[in-house]
């Protein structure tokens, strides 16, 4: 119950926060966002209801429940790499700004003459 | 009635003077270049024509060197702004086509379509332009016939609603999703596009200006996928 309750509050007070403002920091579009809320819902429903699990286990033929540290390093590893991905974007997007700026500066001072 | 015309340059030192030079002859003396970081010398052989020359200190892209152009065209005024490749591909002959439609009240946006006439096109062209067209359909919600023509012309009204972040091919499709959701009008013409054995080589050797074949195709066709989750 205390794991769920830690986990459930840091989704509450940090992933959500930072989905939603990465949405509007306009880094994430509204399909991105809405797939990151389903993505994280579906993730506390799962803490929630663990029994879930078996279920999808069982459906999937998932019995060892060393499988499910792996499915979470994997998921983890999704995580970070949309972070390094979204980091990336924002840089790149950055580098054409500048590159732009100053391919534009002659004609922006000739304009002020 | 100030028309500027951008050319958008990489690595294009062998025939960007003679491209500049042929536009001219068509009595379009409102040229601006961008040269996008071109390792070769694109700039100063652009330059010894005399047209506005820019520079991006490193290579950024065609949408990218697209964009600065069309900004650089804003700053000075244009009443129309046409974009053509810089490789000689598109014949300046054709500008007054594309322009035409928009003198007469008939189109906010022209694209020079490779689609409405496909003799002497490359096959792999083609079906690579059909499928980024059900891309830019299915991604923006606009099908024309040659969605990533890079020969367009825009009106004022056009040119100050659109403004795009996709630093590579794929920017000629989000242009479209932002003509269609600025309600602007658009109209294809049909062009000729001449496949000199200059343009259907030059990417062979470079490998950071994807452009032709199917691979390259593919990737631009994966960006616009991914573009749909990050802006």
């Amino acid at each position: 119950m205390v794991i769920q309750i830690v986990v459930t509050i840091g989704v509450v007070l940090f992933i959500l926060p930072n989905i939603y403002s990465s949405y509007k920091k306009k880094n994430l579009t509204t399909f991105g966002a809405l797939l990151w809320l389903f993505f994280w819902l579906v993730g506390l429903v799962i803490i929630w209801f663990p029994e879930l699990i078996g279920l999808i286990g069982e459906f999937m033929g998932v019995e060892r429940s060393i499988d499910a540290l792996v499915y979470i390093a994997i998921v983890y590893l999704l995580y970070a790499s949309l972070r390094q991905k979204i980091s990336i974007n924002e840089l790149s997007k950055e580098i054409t700004l500048l590159s732009r700026k100053l391919a534009l500066k002659d004609i922006k001072n000739d304009k002020r003459k | 009635m100030r028309n500027y015309i951008v050319l958008p340059a990489y690595c294009e030192e062998k025939v960007i003077k003679k491209v500049i030079e042929s536009i001219k002859k068509e009595g379009y003396n409102n040229i601006i270049v961008v040269d996008d970081g071109s390792s070769d010398n694109t700039y100063k052989e652009a330059k010894l024509t005399g047209v506005i020359v820019l520079k991006h200190p490193i290579n950024r892209g065609k949408g990218a060197a697209t964009q600065t152009g069309i900004d650089a065209a804003k700053l000075l005024n244009a009443d129309i702004i046409v974009t053509m490749d810089s490789d000689g591909q598109h014949n300046p002959k054709d500008i007054k086509k594309l322009i035409q439609p928009i003198l007469d009240g008939k189109a906010d946006v022209v694209i020079g379509s490779r689609m409405l006439n496909t003799k002497g096109m490359p096959k792999s062209r083609i079906v690579m332009n059909k499928i980024a067209n059900i891309v830019t359909y299915i991604f923006f919600g606009i099908l024309v016939s040659d969605s990533q023509s890079g020969f367009r012309a825009y009106n004022k009204k056009a040119y100050t609603s659109v403004y795009t972040y996709m630093d590579r091919y794929e920017f000629e499709s989000e242009m479209l999703g932002q003509i269609k959701n600025a309600k602007l009008k658009i109209k294809e013409v049909p062009i000729k596009v001449i496949y000199t054995d200059y343009s259907k080589n030059k990417y062979k050797h470079m490998n950071t200006f994807p452009a032709q074949g199917l691979t390259n195709g593919f990737k631009m066709i994966a960006r616009l996928i991914e573009s749909s989750l990050f802006k």
